[in-house]
């Protein structure tokens, strides 16, 4: 009966509830989306730090962590490929031989780890070959002497990108009915070549009017892109014989992840043109980097059954190798509730205030109701649930609207590409797919009760002050 | 059978130095069955001494013995649990919750008193029919007139089976058809039932109602006159 005198309660003023269940809703719906949005990102920078960057554990010579040099081969290398090789837990796996080595062209020079790697079998611990850039070549499929797989990031500092007006760019803009005289514009510069992104657009920029830039800037930029596959890159490096050597590689694709300091550092090549040129001797490998079944066995759990099995090696969780993932994949359960926490302290005081205006409109009712009586313990509980209905509906209300914006929004993806060099820096993608666990849904219900019990307590408490005589005879 | 006995009842009531000698040293008895009235003029003390009796109101000397207890040993929780298992309350407005129909505003108090939910809802059905609001046990108070309102307060008051029923000026709000009809029904209950009323009234036709008249001035009893089979 008190649990259905309250609900009723709360519709007495409807237009008082409505604007704090209004209230309520929003903010929920802002906390779920912006969890939902937070665990999108989380999982994507999870899932590529696993599937393109690290692998679940990676084995090394235990000395390599300090000190890259090539002499630090993982021991015993033969009893762990036969190990891996016939463990059910390992789904796949891979080695790499490392050396880092000078890259330099005509025009420009950086430094990367050049990973010696088997095309087949990296392919299926990591994704990266799905990761190849539009006009960027491919994945070691041309026929080349000495291919090599670098990021857009290292082709830019290489000078291997090219920025060009084509027929076919002025082309494709009449199909998209673009300007005339844009295109005419455009037009001047044709076919002539800017070796950096930012000569390009300084040309732009004296041809084109700001506008024109907003509006079709990204398109021209992106189809004016041209890289320079097939180039060569020269490769110094100090090889096992300590003597400095010279090798030339050839660009056959051009990669590009969501994190670019990975991207800077990360090159590919096969690993038996790596052998040959810096002098590796077979079966002497720097990493080896596997895929668990995890619906078998713990990730941490098997990461120590092999630091035991081959103690001279060292063992290492994508955890400890992305520590950025794997802190947020430790605490982004308590980021979430810490944001809806915040947000339900500050919707508590409109809480409160909407009770306390409730209880000041009823006092002769409530006055009433003790002098007939319904003792204080009652009359706490009427308020307490009147409180926790209100605050409940509206976050209810918030988790629906909350889950179905999180379940389009999932499905198409967010762009952030406005924002992108911000993000993409610390391995953050700009497209995000937000989405959000069952339980979250839970927890936030437990909370929305919590602060509805504790935001009934100063309203409720007035109401119990309340003297019966004196409240049914105040006029 | 004396349901109340009241010794040397008084209140005082201090507002900065004057003091107010709201009920003055009141000695009274109501026998069950009875059906009394309680006089005279405004600020003569009729309300307090009501609240007094009905536990709402601590006296600042004497006694209100309710059954043969002493209700002054009563306190919080003891007290409300007390009037709501032995009083039987009709204010003159604010009587019902708004957001419920006039069976469920009956059945509150039984509710309140552990009363199962069939119980509750016959009790309330004969109740409601007993005061003539049969047809209109499923309104809301809003859309019920004064004289609809407190007879479903009268309802609601009987629902606990009360030793006595207390009403503070029941007919103050009301036209004189629905002060007759309330009336009525009070006295039907009274004389069928031998439900006890105790009532303040301004209203001489009320007051001509009334078995026993119980008149007050400046907190004393100044009369207490019993007629003779009614009228
Ligand atoms: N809470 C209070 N504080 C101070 N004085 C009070 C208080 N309540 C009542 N009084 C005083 O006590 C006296 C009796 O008041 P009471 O309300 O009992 O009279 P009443 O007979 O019911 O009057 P009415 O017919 O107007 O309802 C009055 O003088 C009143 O001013
Ligand atoms: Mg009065």
């Amino acid at each position: 009966m008190i649990t259905s005198i309250s609900w009723k309660n709360v519709w007495r003023n409807k237009s008082r509830s409505m604007i704090v269940i209004g209230a309520v809703t929003l903010g929920t719906l802002s906390g779920v989306f912006v969890a939902g949005m937070m665990k999108g990102w989380v999982d994507q920078r999870i899932h590529s730090a696993i599937h393109t960057e690290v692998s679940h554990i990676k084995m090394q010579h235990p000395e390599y962590l300090n000190n890259e040099e090539i002499k630090y081969t993982i021991p015993n290398y033969s009893e762990i490929e036969n190990y891996l090789n016939n463990s059910e837990n390992v789904k796949a796996w891979t080695k790499h031989t490392k050396i880092m080595a000078m890259a330099a062209t005509s025009r420009g020079n950086t430094g990367v780890m050049l990973k010696g790697i088997n095309p087949d079998e990296e392919k299926r611990v990591s994704d990266l070959y799905t990761n190849i850039v539009k006009g960027g070549g491919n994945y070691f499929e041309s026929e080349f002497k000495n291919p090599i797989v670098i990021s857009e990031k290292t082709a830019d500092q290489l000078r291997l990108i090219n920025y060009q007006i084509t027929d076919n760019l002025i082309d494709t803009l009449k199909l998209l009915k673009v300007k005339d005289h844009t295109i005419e514009s455009l037009a001047s510069i044709k076919d002539k070549r800017f070796i950096t992104e930012k000569k390009f657009k300084s040309a732009l920029e004296e041809i084109l009017h700001k506008n024109e830039i907003r509006v079709h800037g990204p398109v021209i930029m992106q189809m004016a892109k041209h890289y320079k596959v097939k180039s060569k890159i020269v490769f110094t490096f100090s090889g096992s014989n300590g003597e400095m050597s010279y090798q030339s590689f050839r660009v056959v694709g051009v990669y590009k992840t969501a994190n670019t300091m990975f991207d800077q550092m990360n090159a590919f090549v096969i690993a038996d043109d790596l052998a040959k040129v810096a002098g590796f001797e077979p079966n002497k490998y720097h990493e080896i980097n596997m895929i668990i079944n995890e619906e078998s066995v713990d990730i941490k759990d098997f990461s120590q059954t092999l630091a035991e099995k081959f103690s001279e090696t060292n063992v290492m969780t994508w955890k400890e190798l992305a520590p950025d993932a794997g802190m947020m994949a430790d605490f982004m359960q308590v980021y979430y509730y810490i944001i809806m926490g915040v947000i339900f302290f500050a919707l508590a005081f409109g809480i409160i205030n909407t009770m306390l205006m409730a209880i000041l409109e009823r006092i002769k009712e409530l006055g009433m109701l003790m002098a007939i009586g319904m003792n204080k313990k009652r009359v706490f509980n009427m308020i307490m649930l009147e409180t926790v209905f209100l605050t409940l509906t509206g976050s209810v209300v918030g988790m629906i609207l909350g889950a179905i914006t999180i379940g389009i929004t999932g499905r198409v993806g967010l762009n952030f590409s406005s924002v992108q060099e911000g993000f993409e820096a610390f391995g953050w993608s700009a497209l995000v797919y937000p989405s959000i666990e069952l339980s979250f849904f839970f927890g936030v219900t437990l909370m929305v009760i919590a602060i509805g019990i504790l935001a009934s307590i100063i309203p409720a408490r007035k109401a119990l002050k309340l003297n019966p005589v004196e409240a049914i005879r105040m006029e | 059978m004396k349901v109340i006995e009241i010794e040397n009842l008084n209140k005082i009531y201090k507002e900065s130095e004057i003091e107010v000698h709201a009920v003055n040293g009141v000695t009274l008895d109501f026998e069950e069955g009875e059906f009394a009235a309680i006089v005279g003029p405004s600020g003569s003390g009729k309300t307090t001494l009501l609240n007094m009796i009905g536990g709402l109101d601590d006296p600042t000397s004497g006694e209100v013995i309710v059954g043969g207890s002493s209700m002054s040993k009563l306190k919080g929780a003891e007290l409300t649990d007390f009037r709501l298992h032995n009083i039987g309350f009709v204010f003159q407005s604010y009587n019902l919750i708004p957001v419920l129909t006039a069976k469920e505003n009956t059945e509150f108090v039984m509710r309140l008193q552990g009363l199962s939910a069939k119980v509750c809802e016959t009790r309330s059905e004969e109740l409601l029919n007993i005061v003539g609001l049969g047809e209109r046990m499923n309104a809301r108070p809003n859309k019920l007139s004064g004289g609809q309102q407190q007879r479903v307060a009268v309802a609601r008051a009987l629902a606990s089976k009360p030793k006595f029923v207390l009403a503070d000026e029941p007919t103050a709000n009301l036209d004189s058809k629905s002060t007759e009809t309330l009336l009525e029904i009070m006295e039907k209950l009274n004389r069928e039932e031998n439900i006890t009323f105790i009532f303040s009234t301004h209203d001489a036709r009320v007051v001509k109602k009334a078995r026993r008249v119980i008149t007050l001035e400046d907190g004393k009893i100044l009369s207490d006159v019993t007629k003779n089979g009614g009228e």
